[in-house]
């Protein structure tokens, strides 16, 4: 193992897409017009749990709910730190449905679920993630900057709040990707230049994904170990990563793109535990 | 007069710049600040915690100031329930009332936000009886209405303007005068199908100008295909729409050929005079004397219109609302359910139209003269785009892209 490796991505919570599609338009990817072959959307997410699996990790699975196609988004559920497990607040009504079925499985595994104050809204792992002994959080089109309080205090972690710039890159995650200790995937355009700055005092190592790479949703990637299990993997960002000593899968997660959601957000790692 | 408030802003604050960036905000928007309290955490993992007395130049800079720093996690510093005075005397608010924003808006009663009905600039915020927050204009408040005073308890949200996603972004408040032109109109009819798809309406402002460049037949097609679903004009625009359509001129200008007609700077008093012998607009086209136009359209497709009067107005035509608070409320009426405003070559009617919309309300201000676009923007429309072009050839064009196989061109 590399050493400075992820202490968590080990044990992942995942959803089956039995009721995935994209009914509703709440980001920019988002077209109801364009159809979900529900077919193929669990071929690849079966894909992935296997790509997943080889690569190190252990899912556990929760059930799907008729008329929540988002609950595939278990990265979206909240955040995990140690035992402590705090419920995301959506945004939009249409993912809020969610919260209960998240809330129940945890409970159900023993956590100790607390909640954010009412009022504010954070959306989880989703524009969470940890880095050294931080959290970053991405805030502005789907998180409030008031929560990172909230969530300092309920999971005893510094947490930096980095402002999104561009709401195609609506959740942190698909602009962040925790490598290791000190590397990660990053993209700069998509944050304000606060927000660039404080990731570049973080990073010792960042890698800047192009325009392209971002679009493509590059850092949307989970990291297992030294494993990297990607949407896809750019020639240019596959030779990095090859010479950082990772090893590379790619997964097509395209159904779930329509969504805007790629690996990372068909994830929630449950082995979150910052010192 | 300098206005000031104190902000709270707790947390990682000082590693992840946001206080730098809170800071940066007040003095970029033209405001000041002074640290009254700050508690650096000890430790990396200690939240700190300041409190910043933000200063503006007034009271709508402060506000504005004050409401980006929420979106960055900074709070007023005490956040109480809203205040309310009774009003003493029909019409007139009490001291110290809030005056409102076009933003959505929200009171705190009881320890929680509530949302503000139909936001509308420069009005008061009522408590009604059943726990609902209206937004009225000063002439309509009551004696012993509850009115908020102050700015305790009060929150206007900033429009989050995201950068990128929506097609006009590229142009977003800005005065257009060197765009390709028809992508513009693409794009403008783009929008009002989403509008109509989503079960929006689409609001039409036209001026004199839209008849004098004939486009009047254009707007009639779009009122007739069900693409306009409230009209407000003046005096000025019902006239000459009615001119043409009868007499064939515009102000007594034959509109084929562009020739003085003989006699024709009576043409319009003329048509005044034949629709006021009429009794209305309707009863014009129920006589079959009215066969054509935007406004026979109006009326025959059931689509509300608000003619608003003003001093200069000839006649004026039956329709047209004399009393302009009367034609405020009556226009205000018909603004629930809208959400494209087409304000086509009107200055005053657009502004005036403006200062009723809430800010959400997409605008767009076509109008050869730039002027009043900016003029619509200063006045608190900050939503309104505008499109620098001749109405007349951008209706056309619009008309063509929403009903492109129609045959009544």
């Amino acid at each position: 193992m590399a050493e400075g490796a992820l202490t968590w991505g080990r044990r992942l919570l995942m959803c089956p897409p039995e009721h995935f599609g994209v009914l509703y338009e709440i980001n920019p990817w988002m077209h109801q017009e364009v159809a979900v072959d529900l077919d193929r959307a669990r071929a690849q997410w079966d894909q992935l749990v296997a790509a997943l699996t080889a690569a190190g990790a252990e899912v556990e699975v929760m059930g799907a709910q008729p008329g929540l196609p988002d609950l595939v988004f278990t990265a979206n559920a909240g955040l995990v730190n140690g035992r402590r497990f705090v419920p995301s607040r959506f945004r939009h009504p249409q993912r809020q449905g969610e919260v209960p079925h998240f809330r129940a499985w945890f409970e159900a595994h023993g956590y100790d679920v607390v909640e954010l104050p009412e009022g504010v809204s954070h959306e989880g792992a989703g524009d969470a993630l940890p880095f050294g002994r931080a959290i970053l959080s991405g805030y502005r089109f789907r998180s409030d900057a008031a929560a990172h309080t909230a969530l300092s205090d309920l999971l005893a972690v510094p947490v930096r709040p980095i402002e999104l710039a561009d709401p195609r890159y609506y959740h942190l995650d698909l602009t962040f990707c925790p490598l290791d200790g000190r590397r990660a995937l990053v993209a700069p355009e998509a944050w304000d230049t606060y927000g660039r700055r404080v990731v570049e005092a973080l990073v010792p190592e960042p890698f800047a994904l192009q325009p392209e790479e971002t679009a493509a949703f590059c850092a949307n990637s989970v990291v297992v170990g030294t494993n990297v299990v990607m949407p896809t993997c750019p020639p240019r960002v596959g030779r990095q990563l090859e010479a950082w000593g990772f090893a590379v899968a790619e997964v097509d997660v395209g159904e779930f793109q329509k969504a805007g959601g790629a690996c990372r957000c068909l994830t929630l790692a449950l082995d979150v535990d910052l010192p | 007069m300098n206005a000031t408030e104190r902000v709270e802003v707790r947390g990682h604050i000082v590693d992840s710049l946001i206080l730098a960036k809170v800071l940066d905000i007040i003095l970029e928007a033209g405001g000041d600040y002074r640290i009254v309290e700050f508690d650096v955490g000890r430790t990396s993992t200690d939240p700190s915690r300041a409190i910043i007395e933000v200063e503006a130049p007034d009271a709508a800079t402060l506000d504005a100031i004050v409401d980006e720093l929420a979106v960055h996690g900074a709070n007023r510093a005490h956040q109480h329930d809203a205040s309310t005075a009774a009003a003493e005397v029909d019409g007139v608010l009490p001291e110290g009332f809030y005056s409102t924003t076009n933003l959505p808006t929200q009171v705190r009663l009881n320890g929680r936000w509530v949302d503000v009905e139909n936001p509308e600039m420069d009005c008061a915020l009522v408590l009604r009886p059943d726990g609902r927050v209206r937004t009225e204009p000063m002439h309509r408040v009551k004696a012993g209405d509850p009115v908020v005073v102050g700015r305790e308890g009060v929150r206007a949200q900033p429009l989050s303007r995201p950068r990128g996603a929506n097609p006009f972004e590229f142009m977003a408040s800005e005065v257009s005068s060197e765009k390709p032109k028809d992508l513009l109109v693409a794009q403008v009819a783009d929008r009002l199908r989403a509008a109509k798809a989503t079960g929006g309406k689409v609001l039409a402002v036209c001026g004199p100008a839209v008849v004098h460049t004939g486009a009047s037949p254009h707007v009639a097609r779009l009122v007739r295909n069900g693409w306009v679903d409230v009209l407000f004009a003046g005096n000025g625009f019902a006239t000459h729409d009615i001119e043409s359509h009868v007499l064939g001129t515009s102000l007594g200008v034959a509109l084929s050929g562009q020739a003085p007609a003989e006699g024709g700077h009576a043409n319009h008093l003329r048509v005044i005079n034949e629709v006021r012998r009429a009794g209305s607009i309707a009863a014009a086209v129920e006589s079959g004397w009215l066969t054509a136009g935007t406004m026979y359209e109006c009326v025959t497709h059931g689509v509300p219109f608000v003619l608003g009067g003003s001093l200069r107005d000839d006649g004026p035509l039956p329709d047209v609302y004399t009393d302009v608070v009367e034609a405020a409320d009556a226009m205000r009426a018909l603004l629930p359910g809208v959400t494209v405003a087409l304000m086509l070559a009107s200055t005053l009617h657009a502004i005036a139209t403006g200062n009723l919309l809430p800010a959400g309300v997409e605008t767009y201000c076509v109008d050869i003269n730039q002027a009043v676009v900016t003029k619509l923007a200063d006045r608190g429309s900050h939503q309104a785009l505008g499109i620098v072009t001749d109405v007349g050839l951008f209706l056309h064009t619009l008309a063509d892209h929403l009903l492109p196989a129609s045959p009544d061109g």
